[in-house]
């Protein structure tokens, strides 16, 4: 038997037999590990840190909405900036009927999805008739406009206080329990988005997809019929960014459009999206991690002056890394599929 | 009724106008620059705060400390521009991304060292008191705002009409290539455009700080304006951003004076924006052009 090591793997030598396992992680092909190292870390972490545990949800649920939004702009060809309008329309959903009727988040889930589906479909025609920088206009007001909605209707939605006493997702009794259920039940949701969405952009859909992403005309004339691509990818990720909705309602307790509507969370959704790798699903993990982890630890570390040093640093790493931080483990050039913004240029 | 009548035709063309200065900034680099200036918030934000600090830190008066604001906001429209704007020009969702988190630096440090329960108060009164028209009693300093935006967006159009330079800038709005060819510097009135961006939007927060609230997320609920105008009135087109601000302004007088409902001032411009953009999606005007 011999164990030899060479620049970027191990070789194993047993008689004839003959093993190689490549060092560097951006040659592991198996997906199973990382998965394996992401269920693993809530684990270690509820054992030895438990206060990691809502960083490590955030993230997840940050990584959850920013890979259907990523399914969204391929396959709409556009860049959707009020994303947080359908966590706006699922969180209400959920927090409404939780709190009024009383309902199970079981059922509340399903009622939120399908409000999510029905204001992805209402407002998924934004994706036929506006185009490029109009687009981008449009969806960037919408949450604001939802914003204000809450705060006329303060009845209703209690203004920026919120909607309060929502039922939790998990009640085992013992807080650090019911978090770290709530941590792996995140990292269960973002990862079943991932499977799905990765079928998704794997099918002959995608194709069709970066068919309309390059030029939707050549598209149209290829016979893709572009209105029907369009419309599913616009409302069924709509859908599945409400079912998040859904879930900060009930891990919270609480709900209030001033938390999630304004610009500031789509920044966040954006920037996983952008330092990520730029439209790429598996960039959307790292991103969502890499910006939770360094938000609290701006949080922890640097005090009352952490709001203006977070984009101040997030800045320097969206123009100092190109491809995203997906991009820097990235073995060959993919195919760039976010689309750019251009009305006339 | 009539009454009624009268004060939303009073405020359609007090709102009109204001909303012209604040909107044909966005305009501009809209149709000139061609990119969807999401920083643009930080403008107002800056011109306050910066003004401020040098009467609060240096007990400077208020011209000198309005100058050093319009010169600070100067270099950083050029340092955005080198920075951020001409070395990402064809990666636009790169731009918008980057200009927004400009646009959040600059509104959390604000709020870092000038937190809203600190009140900032710009003493910019230019005309004390108040006019009666009909039944409407306006401050004398909105209807100054409101003289102002419409004599500068004058100035604007005159300038990009009847100069040389605006007559180069134009083309460069009509075709970027052509214009190079031409022998037009377009980066140097690429920066000159973003320099000039500043001046409405000065004067429009100068003007309206002693009347309206000051705090540093104000940018937002401007820009939104900005925003609706530009995408009613066809993204650059300065006619359309002139037309469409009177429409917006009459949409708000009319929600808050006839409807008697003024929470739904952003929601009924948007649902007028929406409804234009379905039978028109270009705008109001064609958008090609700055003119």
């Amino acid at each position: 038997m011999e164990l030899e090591v060479k620049r970027d793997r191990l070789v194993l030598r047993v008689r004839a037999n003959k093993w190689e396992w490549t060092i560097e992680p951006r040659y592991w092909r198996n997906p199973l590990v990382y998965v394996g190292l992401l269920v693993a870390l809530p684990i270690v972490v509820y054992f030895v840190y438990p206060s990691l545990l809502a960083t490590i949800i955030n993230a997840n649920l940050l990584a959850a909405i920013a890979i259907p939004l990523a399914w969204m702009t391929i396959g709409t060809g556009r860049v959707n900036f009020g994303p947080q309008f359908y966590i706006g329309a699922g969180g209400y959903a959920a927090a409404l009927l939780s709190i009024h009727y009383g309902l199970h988040p079981v059922l509340t889930l399903i009622v939120a999805a399908l409000v999510g589906l029905a204001f992805g479909f209402i407002t998924s025609p934004l994706a036929l008739i506006a185009g490029g920088l109009y687009y981008t206009l449009l969806t960037l007001l919408l949450p604001l406009v939802f914003l204000e909605i809450t705060f006329i209707y303060t009845g209703l939605f209690k203004g920026d206080v919120g909607l309060a006493g929502v039922a939790p997702l998990v009640d085992t009794g013992r807080f650090s329990l019911n978090i770290f259920l709530v941590a792996l039940l995140s990292l269960a949701m973002m990862l079943i988005y991932m499977f799905i969405i990765d079928k998704v952009l794997r099918s002959r859909y995608a194709v069709q997809m970066a068919a309309i992403n390059d030029d939707e005309e050549v598209a149209n004339s290829m016979g893709v019929n572009v209105n029907k691509v369009k419309i599913i990818s616009f409302a069924i990720p709509a859908m599945m960014i409400a079912i998040i909705g859904w879930f900060y309602a009930h891990y919270y307790g609480t709900f209030a459009g001033i938390t999630f509507l304004p610009l500031v969370f789509m920044l966040k959704i954006l920037l996983v999206i952008m330092i990520g790798g730029r439209a790429q699903i598996y960039g959307c993990i790292i991103g969502g991690y890499f910006i939770a982890f360094l938000e609290m630890i701006l949080i922890r570390t640097m005090g009352d002056i952490s709001p203006v040093l977070f984009p101040v640093i997030l800045l320097i790493l969206l123009l100092a890394l190109p491809e995203g931080l997906f991009g820097v483990y990235r073995k060959r050039h993919y195919r760039e599929y976010l689309p750019t913004l251009h009305v006339r240029r | 009724m009539l009454g009624v009548i009268e004060t939303t035709i009073v405020y359609t063309l007090l709102m009109g106008s204001l909303y012209l200065l604040v909107a044909v900034g966005f305009s501009l680099i809209c149709g000139v620059l061609r990119i969807f200036h999401l920083g643009y918030a930080y403008i107002f934000v800056a011109t306050i705060y910066l003004t401020w600090m040098f009467m609060d830190l240096l007990g400077w008066g208020l011209v000198p400390s309005i100058a050093a604001m319009a010169v600070i906001q100067a270099g950083l429209a050029v340092a955005i521009y080198k920075g951020l704007v001409s070395r990402y020009m064809k990666q636009e969702e790169l731009i918008i991304t980057g200009l927004l988190l400009v646009a959040i630096i600059i509104e959390q440090a604000a709020l870092r060292w000038y937190p809203i329960q600190t009140g900032v108060y710009l003493e910019t009164t230019v005309i004390p008191g108040m006019t009666q028209i009909g039944a409407t009693t306006i401050s004398n300093q909105l209807l100054f705002a409101a003289t102002v935006g419409i004599v500068v967006t004058g100035l604007f159009v005159l300038f990009f009409l009847k100069t040389k330079t605006g007559l180069a800038v134009r083309a460069i709005s009509y075709d970027l290539y052509s214009s190079r060819v031409m022998g037009i510097q377009v980066e140097r009135l690429y920066i000159f455009v973003m320099i000039l961006v500043l001046i409405p939007v000065m004067i429009a927060t100068l003007a309206v700080a002693p009347v309206w609230a000051v705090d540093p997320t104000m940018g937002w609920g401007y820009m939104i304006t900005a925003i609706l105008v530009v995408v009613l009135g066809g993204l650059g087109n300065l006619k359309g951003t002139i037309i469409a601000s009177y429409i917006i302004g009459f949409c708000h007088a009319f929600v808050s004076f006839v409807v008697a409902e003024p929470r739904f001032m952003t929601l009924s411009a948007l649902v007028v924006v929406l409804i234009v953009l379905i039978v028109r999606p270009q705008g109001i005007t064609k958008t090609e052009s700055l003119w």
